[in-house]
């Protein structure tokens, strides 16, 4: 769009604005977290007077920093990975086929989306008890599919209906079964919403605070956020050694993000090209 | 290119989440086969469940001595996995994972305030005839007891508290703990003068005002006629709080002479204000002490009994027992259990455990040397002037934790805290019949 | 005839059944476990329980002005932040949009915030608001960024408010800005080669053609803000008293505090699903029309 140079000057103060006012918590986590308890109360925005790395060497080894990112990106992964093939399969087929009963199925999909957490806490416990899923970093990634597939189907559901049918249907008069029609052509064109979704569910996964709480008992199975939150029981008092956790704990999920920025970039470029 | 290797990646994700959810079942499995004890160097694992992260360390150190004693006596190498979830997480997790038939072996829960709705439940073992039950001071023995007479806790950390002060600040003004309330007045008025602040207000957790609760009612039932039977009353639907309203009389003088932005402050950050002296009392017990003295290690304070009315008999410092370790009824390790439990008052280790928790001595065993926090209650409990912490149900206090808080944002007055409280009792009887 | 359709349900099936079988097990079967509760007087904590049919959702709407409070709360937050979210985002997301060299940058810093967990923001966000900020309006003569932002029950409200938006706008303005991208460029040139200002391209060029993305975050923001928690539980619990209590922390401190009432809490929860399949469903057939129309 093009715009004034006065308005694209406006636009950028706006944006300048609403940066500084993202960053700011996490700038203020950042710069207290190198600071000592006393040089911290003196003053909090204050720069710290030197890069002091203690709080970060002691937060890595509390945090068995190591293990715990591990956890998280094995659940991610594998949930991530589990929910994109299962609800795109789902989504696209419930987007294409007529009829009552696929509208029903995906309605209980939808409203199931609506259900809040805690009032299936104890029965999912249970039943992932009963199935032995439960204290497994595997088992919760099961989980995790089974509670992220709603969303992502509903969101493959109404992209699918912008993909054209005429190239299923040539696909078809040449001779591809529905699975190869489904893997060579429609996933690709799926590419924008799946990188959506997988950024949407990394998040959801990577951040989640009560399922992993509930379904792992076992310290050496703790995903990041739980090591954090048990690292904040632990030294509730000691601000900057927490800040500095909670800056270990992002760093992962920022580069992760720059990772991925570009993936969507090149995703998107190639779903124009084709399109 | 693109899509190809998409699709490749993802079946075989997938295909690793099966595979992988079936090996860890296998595992879990073989674990619960090899449980029970044996001849042959055999392997065991414990669960415990103890919602104090800021003790990690110290359980992990007797943790550590258990496992090597069984190692060494019954050649079992034993696995112990600890979950140590937030205290404001651990009632909703312990719960989840009774109610799912996954409860671990041991946990950690308030003598006081879970101990009846757990045991009538079925949750907890009876202990009466383990060792360790004999060994129970007699001051402590009640609190883990349930309706029917069995011992079904070790008791971990047992509180006699009324309120905290710093001792410098007391000295350098030529002042003593108070009596009365006019006493305290007193108090106030000169701290005032010499521009020292005389409460911390943190009020930002529910359960801190709530401490107000426990104190004025034990006070109430153990000096004033006519209360001596409020909490049956109260049980039966009989009484009211309304009986309870002169509390407010020391609720009032503290909240007007106390820090700023009470609502704001949790507990911990007032445990660092109190030990940097920014205010002369702090209405906590010493279960803080740990905290306190980690932001200020040379602070010298001490424990005195609150003043609530004109009555300096009516000054009495409540005795209690909170975390308390319990066993679950349908464990399959009960011996090894059993075994760890005695071992929190074994005759050598159990002095180290608990110096190093800083909690009070609870057993005969306990011969370390108390802090003078401890000594300060002792005094007091010597001299007769103690009571039983009430036993008012969880349900209640909670409620008076949150209409305090109302009630400092003026969003509440007197009565409609009182009637509040009424309600909830009354909600609690209706459930619990 | 038969024969297709039946193959066609079969296709259908097995495309369908590796999510329907996680869904069934891990979501289906325990939310019908809750409701069943809802039904019953269960403690969370007893082995014995009983059915005691509609009484506790009698009880929920009758006799409990808490529940009732926190409903009314709820339902505040989630038209603040239908407004401020999604105004927010997409104005954002517009903005970004005109920038060329700097897109990727302000993009990544501006959806920084919701790369955060809730739990770590309202940690952090509490830091600030109970720290920081009263020091530096003491030393700046800031006056009003000395106040009591999580004590006072008026304030606390929009502290919640403050924190959610940092924390959810990214979100949204990610898939804004996904839907801008499909917006053809050359469309919207058209329409300003015709004369047509900045306001009335994004009216009727732009705005038009990104309805199903609205559809999508009005959805998720409406869905997500009746079920806030985190944000709420880490920044005020609630407090002071319960004056900013949202519903789903008045069903926690029903399960797992006061009386240990889970099956009371399934009925409140119950009604809260309720509550949020009817605005949905309103919200939903709304845009659609305008989705059908545009």
């Amino acid at each position: 769009m093009r715009t004034g140079r006065f308005s694209s000057l406006l636009i950028t103060l706006a944006l300048v604005l609403a940066s500084l006012i993202a960053v700011f918590p996490i700038y203020l986590a950042i710069i207290n977290s190198f600071k000592t308890q006393g040089e911290m109360f003196a003053s909090f925005t204050a720069l710290p007077t030197s890069l002091r790395l203690d709080n970060y060497t002691e937060a890595f080894a509390r945090l068995s920093m190591m293990s715990s990112l591990a956890n998280s990106i094995t659940v991610s992964v594998l949930g991530i990975g589990g929910i994109l093939l299962c609800a795109s399969l789902a989504g696209y087929k419930l987007s294409r086929t007529p009829g009552r009963l696929s509208q029903f199925i995906f309605y209980l999909f939808v409203a199931s989306m609506m259900v809040p957490f805690h009032s299936i806490m104890i029965p999912l416990t249970r039943m992932a008890k009963e199935l032995n899923v439960q204290g497994s970093i595997y088992g919760l990634s099961l989980i995790y599919i089974g509670l992220g597939v709603n969303m992502a189907i509903f969101l493959y559901h109404g992209f699918v209906k912008g993909v054209p049918r005429e190239l299923e249907e040539s696909a078809h008069i040449d001779g591809c079964n529905e699975w190869q029609t489904y893997f060579r052509i429609i996933f690709p064109l799926l590419l924008p919403i799946t990188v959506t979704i997988a950024i949407l569910d990394f998040l959801w996964i990577w951040n989640d605070f009560l399922l992993p709480l509930l379904m792992l008992t076992n310290a050496d199975s703790y995903t990041l956020i739980i090591s954090t939150n048990k690292l904040f029981g632990e030294y509730n008092t000691e601000w900057s050694l927490v800040l500095a956790a909670l800056v270990l704990t992002a760093i992962p999920v920022v580069l992760i993000f720059m990772f991925f920025q570009r993936y969507i970039m090149a995703g998107i470029t190639e779903g124009a090209v084709k399109g | 290119m693109m899509k190809k290797k998409g699709s490749v990646l993802v079946g075989l994700v997938l295909s690793l989440a099966l595979l992988a959810g079936c090996g860890s079942n296998a595992q879990t499995g073989t674990n619960d086969g090899s449980a029970a004890g044996g001849e042959k160097a055999t392997s065991a694992t414990l669960k415990m469940f103890i919602a104090q992260p800021r003790f990690k360390e110290q359980y992990d150190a007797h943790i550590e001595k258990f496992k090597a004693k069984v190692k060494a006596e019954k050649n079992i190498d034993l696995t112990v996995q600890v979950e140590m979830p937030n205290q404001d997480n651990a009632a909703q997790i312990l719960k989840t994972r009774l109610a799912s038939n996954d409860a671990p072996d041991l946990f950690v829960i308030h003598a006081i305030n879970d101990i009846p709705q757990y045991s009538k439940a079925g949750y907890l073992a009876d202990l009466s005839d383990q060792p360790f039950a004999g060994k129970l001071l007699d001051s402590v023995k009640p609190a883990v007891t349930n309706s029917e007479g069995q011992v079904v806790a070790v008791p971990l950390e047992s509180l006699s508290w009324g309120y905290l002060y710093n001792k410098q600040i007391f000295e350098e003004n030529g002042l003593t703990p108070p009596a009365t309330l006019s006493e305290m007045e007193a108090v106030i008025a000169k701290l005032n003068e010499q521009n020292i602040t005389p409460f911390i207000l943190s009020y930002k957790e529910a359960w801190v005002p709530q401490l107000f609760l426990p104190l004025t009612v034990g006070a109430a039932i153990q000096t004033e006629d006519g209360m001596k039977d409020f909490v049956e009353r109260m049980n039966e639907d009989k009484g009211s709080f309304s009986e309870m309203k002169s509390m407010f009389d020391i609720i009032d003088l503290v909240n007007s002479n106390g820090t700023d932005r009470a609502l704001e402050v949790g507990p911990d950050d007032g445990a660092a204000a109190f030990a940097q002296g920014k205010a002369a009392m702090w209405l906590q017990g010493p279960w803080y002490a740990d905290t306190i003295l980690k932001s200020n290690p040379d602070i010298d304070f001490g424990v005195a009994a609150l003043p609530v009315s004109e009555n300096p008999d009516a000054s009495l410092i409540n005795l209690s027992v909170s975390s308390s370790m319990a066993m679950y009824a349908d464990t399959k390790n009960k011996e090894l259990s059993l075994e760890f439990l005695n071992f929190l008052l074994d005759d050598q280790e159990s002095n180290v455990l608990y110096e190093a928790l800083k909690f009070n001595p609870i057993a005969t065993v306990h011969t370390f040397k108390s802090y003078p926090w401890v000594d300060d209650a002792t005094a007091y409990v010597q001299e007769g002037k103690s009571y039983q912490d009430p036993r008012i149900p969880q349900a209640v206090k909670d409620e008076v934790g949150k209409a305090l808080q109302s009630y400092v944002a003026g969003q509440m007055d007197q009565d409609a805290v009182l009637k509040a409280l009424d309600k909830a009792w009354k909600d609690y009887n209706k459930v619990n019949k | 005839m038969a024969a297709k359709s039946y193959k066609r349900l079969l296709s259908l099936a097995a495309f369908v059944m590796p999510a329907f079988i996680l869904y069934t097990l891990f979501l289906l079967v325990p939310t019908i476990g809750g409701m069943y509760y809802s039904f019953t007087d269960w403690n969370g904590l007893n082995r014995a329980y009983e059915f005691i049919g509609f009484a506790n959702f009698v009880e929920a709407l009758r006799e409990d002005p808490d529940f009732v409070h926190s409903l009314w709360f709820t339902l505040k937050y989630v038209m603040f932040m239908l407004v401020l979210q999604n105004v927010f985002a997409l104005l954002l997301a517009l903005f970004i949009e005109t920038k060329f060299r700097s897109k990727g940058l302000f993009r990544t810093v501006l959806f920084m915030p919701n790369m955060i967990s809730t739990i770590i923001s309202a940690f952090m966000w509490t830091f600030v608001f109970s720290q920081v900020l009263p020091q530096l309006g003491e030393r700046a003569g800031l006056g009003f960024l000395n106040q009591s932002w999580l004590g006072d029950p008026g304030t606390s409200f929009y502290s919640i408010l403050i924190v959610s938006l940092w924390n959810g706008v990214g979100y949204m303005m990610i898939i804004y800005l996904a839907a801008l991208q499909g917006v053809p460029q050359s469309l919207r040139e058209a329409a300003v080669i015709d004369g047509a200002r900045p306001w009335q391209v994004l009216r009727h060029v732009t705005l038009p053609m990104i309805t199903h993305a609205i559809t999508i975050c009005l959805f998720l923001t409406l869905n997500g803000a009746f079920k806030v928690f985190e944000v709420v539980y880490g920044l005020t619990g609630g407090g002071p008293g319960r004056s900013t209590q949202v519903i789903t922390l008045n069903i926690y401190e029903e399960a797992f505090s006061n009386n240990f009432r889970y099956g009371y809490a399934s009925a409140k929860s119950v009604i809260l699903f309720l509550v949020i399949l009817i605005f949905t469903f309103i919200q939903i057939s709304i845009t659609k029309r305008r989705e059908v129309e545009a």
